[in-house]
């Protein structure tokens, strides 16, 4: 998102002339921008103790860990963990339910925000538009078990969805939450309610700083909204957006377990059950630290590799990437 | 100049944010341990139980039947060891050596429990404040934050700094055995009858309690909540009254008896009589499969092998049943997908006429909220003639369970104060509270809540089910006397304790396991198998009984399930089984 940015401000602060000093060089920069290197140190710092220094422990996922052993007294059981994970018989099913529900999620979740953002920056009338921002942020604030408990509501016997859906088809339904075939727009539908505000705001952060002359020299052309909209607006916040699905497309192997549990049950296993909700129902009978670090480096080692891909493809046809 | 302002306002903010980030977690757990101390310092212990060595004089004639005790009688018995008013109730007598206090030093045990929302500070329970007049033990109760007990318990393990005891050690992966073996907990085999005279007299007083209590090979790990009964069973089939007075028929018993019943209350108004309990499974039970043998999950048969209910001969049988029963509306049809408040909501609607659940519950939700009256029915047969049947058997074990870890600096302390939870003055603490402001005495020597009781006159409003984790001990590792003490049962009117006493003595209870244990090894691999194997029945069984898949693809089921390891699955229980057997 900062590329753009960043970039211009290395040039300025970095005189044109290659320096044959680095050592130099970071001197002078430092004591120039002394107060921007302490404002990173907090980020660093927690990069450094958070996220790189518990890293070693990974480990465990070739142990047999048992935590009042310690690290160095359990034993190392190989690739157990990951076997035992990859025959059984349901890893197929899971692997491919996190992949569809993470499509599902970007070819509709990730769209939408920037349609809504799209929409809303078109709206001149400030007062209409700073309501459906508030109104579309809030459900970013409502707790997870609040909302799973809205959608049973909505979704149970006859509720409005269900009515609904009875009218629009002409068919009789139950509780929707109980046909393995609405769980994945179910799961993606309310995602998209919950989250679309919120993360429209990145995109109308990113129009806001599209320059004004470009409007009104395409207004002086005379361009129509909708062509200014797609010539101008979408490219501009073009980088933005390949960075951001650089980032979803790198979270295709995640899952969170919290909603899915909430939502599924037995009759919707066949779409439903995930990654992480699987090995959270092993989970519960056994603290097996092991097995789910094994479980969770395997899907992070697939999301990274993704990341990797999709970072070279982005670099290749649109010149933004993350590095 | 002004940039610079800027930047330092900046950098503060930054830095003020990240502080209370890092900081947040170790906050709060310092408020507990600050709170910790305050609570402690504030009670001293009273040196005046010495003479408590000597035999006690009788008070039975003042405080039997006394229902207005005086200030003087209320102090003696609460604070001191005199039990002699206390009856003797069971079939076996609780023992009270008290030989051991009030304890030769001065100690302070640091004692690790899970937090209780009704409970914000343990130190602060009145329940450990009598224990420590009585016992002069001291006790520093260590909560973790709600909700975080299992991260704060894997960090305390991890740490390799243990408190003196732990209650609820089966928290330890793999169990409290496992927790034993990788050297956490201490074995207690060999110090327990030297050391925890009553409560070795207690387990020891019953051959189930016995045998519940001690591991496959013989060791004792830890103390376990041990009743003097076996508790009551506590779901099952409970019908609304004006269901049976609208349909004019008796209580069902036959599955063909329930079937005509079903369609009797739907002609008279209820759309889906029949609420079937899902979120606990499909599953609730085995109280409509158990007619079929079908039983939800591992149970006994007649050779004392374990078998896998799901794959019994008449499974087809039943799915046959609930299916039609589900198409033809008997069933709420969101039985797979309600979870509680709904299935509530639907209990107490016109449309319901049978809940499958827990007296206690529906005592709360149909009485005393909606004022519909209920009567409980055994588990449906398919004969008649047959006698109903339950896999759930409470095999005397209950409450939580306790262990001393390794690190415990004064063993003999920890057993002490564990100990005084199985004698008699303890059965009557923790159960009752304390005497006059919760509990009376009758007649025959039984604690007893009496009206005005803070049980059900909270001096803070709380209700009963704050209450009765406030003024006593509701799990506990001590002789819980879930029958008299629980005040949900026990309140003047609650007929759910009737139903579950019914209940739990017309129904056999043969096929019930008792509580087995598995080898590290077992466990590990039984979990795996149990997860795919349960996956795999709620999957299928709901489907069916839904109707969207056919009876006949129960075979297929069966196929999967026996390619997925049932057999081994089996045999993992019956080695088990057997250990347990040969105790």
């Amino acid at each position: 998102m900062e590329i753009a940015p960043s970039k211009n401000n290395a040039d300025k602060i970095v005189p044109a002339r290659k320096s044959k000093n680095l050592k130099h060089t970071l001197q002078k920069d430092f004591k120039k921008n002394w107060f921007a290197y302490l404002l990173v140190i907090p980020v660093v710092a927690w990069y450094i103790i958070f996220c790189y220094g518990p890293m070693w422990g990974v480990m465990i996922a070739f142990k047999d860990f048992k935590p009042l052993l310690g690290f160095a007294e359990s034993d190392w059981v190989g690739f157990k963990h990951f076997i035992d994970f990859f025959t059984g018989p349901y890893f197929w099913r899971v692997v491919k339910n996190t992949l569809l529900l993470n499509v599902w999620g970007i070819v509709f979740g990730f769209t939408a925000p920037i349609i809504l953002a799209l929409m809303l920056n078109e709206v001149r009338d400030g007062k209409f538009k700073k309501t459906v921002q508030t109104i579309t942020y809030m459900p970013h604030f409502i707790s997870l078990v609040v909302v799973a408990g809205i959608i049973h509501i909505f979704t149970a016997d006859e509720g409005v969805i269900t009515q609904i859906l009875q009218l629009i088809t002409g068919k009789e339904y139950t509780s929707l939450l109980g046909y393995s075939s609405f769980f994945r727009p179910i799961y993606t539908f309310s995602g998209i309610w919950q989250s679309i505000g919120w993360n429209s705001i990145i995109y109308l952060a990113a129009m806001s700083t599209i320059d004004p002359a470009l409007y009104e020299a395409a207004d002086i052309d005379g361009v129509g909204r909708v062509k200014k909209m797609w010539y101008i607006t979408l490219p501009q916040i073009a980088p933005t957006i390949v960075i951001l699905f650089i980032f979803a497309i790198g979270g295709l192997m995640a899952s969170g377990h919290e909603k899915i549990i909430l939502l599924y049950n037995p009759l919707t296993y066949d779409t439903a059950d995930v990654i992480a909700s699987y090995v959270y129902r092993r989970g519960l009978r056994e603290a097996s630290l092991s097995f789910s670090t094994a479980v969770g480096l395997f899907s992070a080692i697939i999301n990274f590799g993704l990341l990797w891909v999709t970072n070279k493809v982005a670099k290749r046809t649109s010149e933004v990437s993350l590095w | 100049m002004e940039k610079f302002t800027k930047r330092m306002i900046n950098l503060a903010v930054v830095s003020v944010l990240l502080i209370t980030t890092v900081t947040a977690c170790g906050g709060s757990s310092d408020k507990n341990a600050s709170k910790d101390n305050s609570g402690n310092s504030s009670t001293n212990v009273t040196e005046t139980n010495k003479s408590n060595e000597t035999t006690f004089s009788d008070i039975s004639a003042d405080i039997r039947g006394n229902a207005a005790p005086s200030a003087e009688q209320i102090e003696q018995v609460n604070t001191t060891l005199n039990d002699t008013y206390l009856g003797d109730i069971f079939d076996t007598v609780i023992p009270n050596d008290y030989s051991a206090y009030p304890f030769k030093e001065s100690v302070t045990l640091d004692v690790w429990l899970p937090a209780n929302s009704d409970i914000p500070d343990q130190n602060a329970h009145g329940i450990q404040k009598m224990v420590e007049k009585m016992t002069g033990i001291k006790v520093n109760f260590i909560t973790p934050p709600l909700g975080q007990e299992a991260d704060s318990f894997t960090l305390m393990i991890s740490s390799g700094d243990l408190p003196d005891i732990i209650i609820d050690p089966g928290r330890y992966p793999g169990g409290l055995e496992a927790g034993v073996n990788d050297g956490a907990y201490l074995d207690l085999t060999d110090l327990m009858e030297q050391h925890a005279p009553n409560y070795s007299a207690w387990r020891n007083s019953d051959e189930t309690r016995r045998k519940t209590t001690v591991t496959d090979d013989g060791r004792l790990l830890g103390f376990y909540g041990i009743a003097p009964y076996s508790e009551w069973t506590w779901f099952g089939m409970l019908i609304k009254q004006e269901a049976l007075d609208k349909t004019g028929m008796e209580v069902p018993n036959t599955i063909d008896e329930w079937y005509a019943f079903l369609k009797k209350c739907q002609e008279v108004g209820y759309k889906n009589p029949l609420n079937y309990g899902s979120n606990y499974g499909q599953i609730f039970t085995g109280i409509l499969n158990g007619a079929y043998g079908v039983w939800d999950w591992t149970f006994m048969d007649g050779n004392g092998k374990v078998q896998w209910g799901p794959a019994q001969p008449k499974a087809k049988e039943y799915l046959t049943m609930m299916q039609q029963w589900n198409k033809e509306g008997l069933l709420n049809p969101d039985w797979a997908t309600a979870d509680f408040s709904q299935r509530m909501a639907s209990a107490v609607s016109n449309d319901t006429a049978v809940m499958m659940d827990s007296p206690d519950t529906m005592w709360s939700y149909w009485k005393t909220q909606n004022d519909i009256d209920f009567v409980g029915a055994l588990n449906p047969v398919l004969n008649a003639g047959d006698k109903s049947a339950t896999t759930y058997k409470n095999f005397m074990r209950t409450g939580t369970a306790a262990a001393i870890t390794t690190q415990a600096d004064n063993v003999e302390a920890a057993m002490a104060w564990l100990d005084f939870a199985f004698s008699k003055k303890g059965w009557e603490v923790y159960n009752y509270g304390e005497y006059g402001k919760v509990h009376l005495i009758d007649e025959n020597g039984k604690p007893y809540f009496h009206k005005e009781s803070y049980i059900y006159n909270d001096p803070d409003g709380q209700p009963i089910s704050v209450a009765l984790n406030k003024y006593r001990r509701h799990s506990w590792a001590n002789i819980r006397d879930e029958h008299n003490s629980n005040p949900n049962i026990v309140a003047e009117g609650s007929y759910s304790g009737d139903i579950r006493e019914y209940w739990t003595e017309n129904m056999d209870t043969s096929v019930a396991v008792p509580p087995i244990t598995f080898t590290q090894e077992e466990a590990s691999r039984e979990a795996e198998l149990g997860n795919q194997l349960s996956t795999l029945r709620g999957e299928y069984f709901a489907k069916i009984i839904k109707g969207e898949l056919s009876v006949d693809s129960y075979d297929k089921f069966l196929n999967e399930a026996k390619k997925m390891g049932l057999d081994e699955f089996l045999s993992i229980h019956q080695a088990a089984l057997d250990r347990y057997n040969s105790r």
